[in-house]
């Protein structure tokens, strides 16, 4: 529905969508609604006390007029006074009093008052509501309240009298206009005041977001830079551009990442390529003898193999960020699967003279995990210590039963690893020394690998190293 | 043994069939699905090796189809996409095997050749090659009759070698066959073991046996 309204009043839509205005439309409807609220109260309770006020003062003349008429039914004198000359004293709020007899004769009255009132709607207007006041219209336009009650004559009461009084109330009519048109002239205000002064408001409040807006606007793959200056923001934006700051920083560095990744990528792909096409293209350039030709074939095929095993290990990366990669997860003895391990390099490690142990747990961890991926990954590891522990070291391998995890450590008395090289040797490409790797034949991947195969079993791996002492790598994988 | 060889790429076909019939094979080359469909109908191969992308009839199509026409030649799928959905897809098209590309030809031949080897190898009790004798029972070898002192890796890895005599084995064969690695190791762990082997069964000895393939493995054989 809301969808289909903005599409239809498509300008009110986006109006409606920008913050500024729905922030000023608040503003205005609240505060309107708070004025018209405060002075429509203000204007009633105003009518009420009048008419209350108007009311007592009628009540107290028939009482009067009732107790003169009980007490002395036969001061005429007093009675005329009260009813002809009191009125005639006033000036604004005159009153006009008429004394009945049961049959409706009518026996005194305050001089005047036919022509100010229709008496004959005064009595038909009374009978119904006999001892309440009601308002009245005057015959000159004024507006009267009037009441009407009937009296006892005399003590014991002979017969019944009819007081009528009427009192004019358009000074307060007149009151309570003035007040309207104030009260129409402070809506008038607030309709104008609130709107702008809330569109002010909203405008100085979303100016910063603005602002952000457009330093986000300037960022771009190519400028990743650029950085909102958190200063001078309410505490909530500042926040909000911490957040943001943090975020391209983490942008950044993986747009690093990247980058760096491909250029490796190139590099190492660029070399045995340019070793097969210079070799080759040396070997065709004249004839040569069989051997001659063999032994630049069997460099060709060693630089293939190198390639592929590149390719089959980026592969082997990609696949593992997939979403769509599953384990094959099977019980797993991991002292078994470190023996096996070990076994396989224990003739490489002892023709360095490395010593490869392994030290056992006190009972057999069995673990659900990929066999064929832990055995890469702890191999990985053990290839890593041989190539860089000297002779007469050792290697050590080690797994623990955690509670609800197992921990498999690999630790060498190797060269180790500078500490400032230590938090990349996880990234891809990565070498410590890069002459050495490149000799060794590895494609700089092997802890990437390694790292890929902790965080697809929910785990993690971590490297602790003392230059001169040696290394440790503990692969933490949580039970499932 | 009659093999066809369903393969775009020009030079992929070229050396597929050169070592084939190198090792012994008589090979037909088509070009895309539909000639090799068609030649399959038309003629009875005992393996076909298919490229899964292909012009006109991919080999997925292909394969589906030659199952339908109710022909059992032995099929080895060809791909260079690695995934485990796409390797369940070959088997269950009918596929018999299933290779990575890029892949070592005697990685290929070694498969071809296990595909064809009609029924189970026979269950030999000795295996005899030169002057060596492996005697499977007891677990030991002797050379010129003179026992030799190896560790249990190191008979299985001489077993395996006299067994596939003659076929270069690669160290990723090696390493799964002897040690269950099924990964390529950075190092020269098989190197390391054959050397030690050799030290053993061969430097004593003038007759050599066993022989570095460069850049493909190792192979058991002698010159009679």
């Amino acid at each position: 529905m809301s969808w289909s309204m903005t599409s239809r009043f498509a300008p009110l839509g986006r109006w409606w969508d920008t913050l500024a205005f729905r922030l000023t439309a608040g503003y205005a409807i609240s505060g309107l609604l708070t004025v018209f609220l405060a002075t429509a109260g203000l204007y009633l309770v105003l009518v009420s006390e009048l008419d209350r006020s108007t009311d007592l003062f009628l009540a107290d003349k028939v009482n009067v007029l009732r107790t003169m008429l009980r007490e002395r039914p036969n001061d005429v004198d007093g009675l005329r006074e009260e009813v002809e000359l009191e009125s005639a004293a006033r000036r604004y709020e005159q009153f006009y009093i008429r004394l009945l007899d049961q049959r409706g004769n009518q026996l005194m009255a305050t001089p005047g008052m036919a022509e100010q009132l229709d008496l004959a709607q005064f009595i038909a207007q009374t009978r119904r509501g006999r001892d309440r006041a009601t308002a009245l219209k005057g015959k000159r336009g004024k507006v009267f309240r009037v009441t009407s009650a009937a009296v006892a004559v005399g003590s014991p009461p002979t017969h019944l009298d009819i007081i009528q009084v009427a009192v004019d109330i358009s000074q307060k009519e007149e009151l309570l206009a003035r007040y309207r048109r104030w009260f129409g002239g402070i809506m008038l205000g607030t309709l104008v005041i609130f709107p702008v002064a809330g569109y002010q408001i909203a405008r100085r409040g979303t100016r910063p977001v603005k602002e952000m807006a457009t330093t986000a606007r300037h960022i771009s793959f190519s400028n990743l830079r650029e950085r909102i200056l958190p200063e001078g923001y309410p505490v909530e934006l500042a926040s909000l551009a911490a957040t943001f700051n943090e975020m391209l920083d983490r942008l950044e560095e993986s747009f690093e990442r990247i980058s760096r990744f491909s250029a490796d990528i190139a590099h190492d792909l660029r070399t045995p390529v340019n070793n097969i096409r210079g070799e080759a293209e040396v070997a065709l350039a004249r004839a040569r003898t069989v051997d001659e030709y063999r032994d630049v074939l069997g460099s060709c095929l060693e630089e293939a193999v190198r390639l592929s095993d590149l390719i089959g290990d980026l592969l082997f990366l990609a696949r593992a960020e997939s979403p769509l990669t599953h384990l094959r997860r099977a019980p797993v003895d991991v002292g078994e699967l470190l023996g096996s391990v070990r076994e396989y390099y224990e003739a490489s490690a002892a023709e360095v003279g490395i010593s490869l142990t392994m030290t056992a747990s006190a009972q057999p961890i069995i673990a659900e995990l990929d066999r064929p991926l832990m055995q890469r990954a702890v191999g990985n590891l053990v290839a890593n210590a041989v190539a860089h522990t000297p002779p007469g070291g050792t290697i050590v391998l080690g797994a623990n039963a955690e509670i609800a995890a197992i921990r498999i450590d690999v630790s060498d008395t190797g060269v180790g690893i500078p500490p400032d090289a230590l938090p990349r040797v996880f990234d891809r490409f990565y070498r410590v020394d890069t002459s050495r790797a490149q000799a060794s034949g590895g494609t700089g991947l092997g802890l990437s690998i390694v790292q890929s195969i902790m965080v697809l079993h929910g785990g993690h791996a971590e490297i602790a190293s003392q230059q001169g002492q040696g290394t440790r790598v503990t692969l933490h994988i949580p039970l499932s | 043994m009659k093999i066809l060889v369903v393969e775009d790429e020009i030079k992929t076909a070229k050396f597929l069939k050169k070592g084939l019939n190198e090792a012994g094979f008589v090979v037909d080359v088509a070009r895309d699905g539909l000639e090799g469909l068609h030649l399959v109908t038309e003629v009875e191969f005992d393996l076909v090796i298919l490229d899964v992308m292909l012009p006109s009839l991919d080999g997925w199509q292909v394969l589906a189809r030659l199952r339908e026409s109710g022909r059992r030649s032995l099929v080895l799928l060809l791909t260079a996409r690695d995934s485990v959905q796409e390797r369940v897809r070959g088997l269950e098209l009918g596929a018999d095997d299933y290779l990575v590309k890029p892949f070592a030809f005697s990685e290929l031949l070694a498969r071809v050749r296990s595909l064809l080897r009609r029924g189970p190898a026979r269950s030999q009790e000795t295996i005899r090659m030169a002057d060596l004798e492996i005697d499977l029972l007891r677990q030991r070898a002797t050379r010129a009759g003179q026992r030799l002192d190896l560790t249990s890796k190191e008979f299985l890895l001489l077993t395996l070698l006299a067994r596939r005599a003659g076929e270069v084995l690669s160290r990723t064969l090696i390493a799964e066959a002897v040690w269950d690695m099924n990964f390529d190791s950075d190092t020269n762990v098989v190197d390391v073991n054959v050397r030690r082997l050799r030290a053993k069964v061969d430097e004593p000895f003038p007759l050599k046996l066993i022989h570095t393939k460069r850049g493909a493995g190792y192979v058991m054989e002698y010159d009679q």
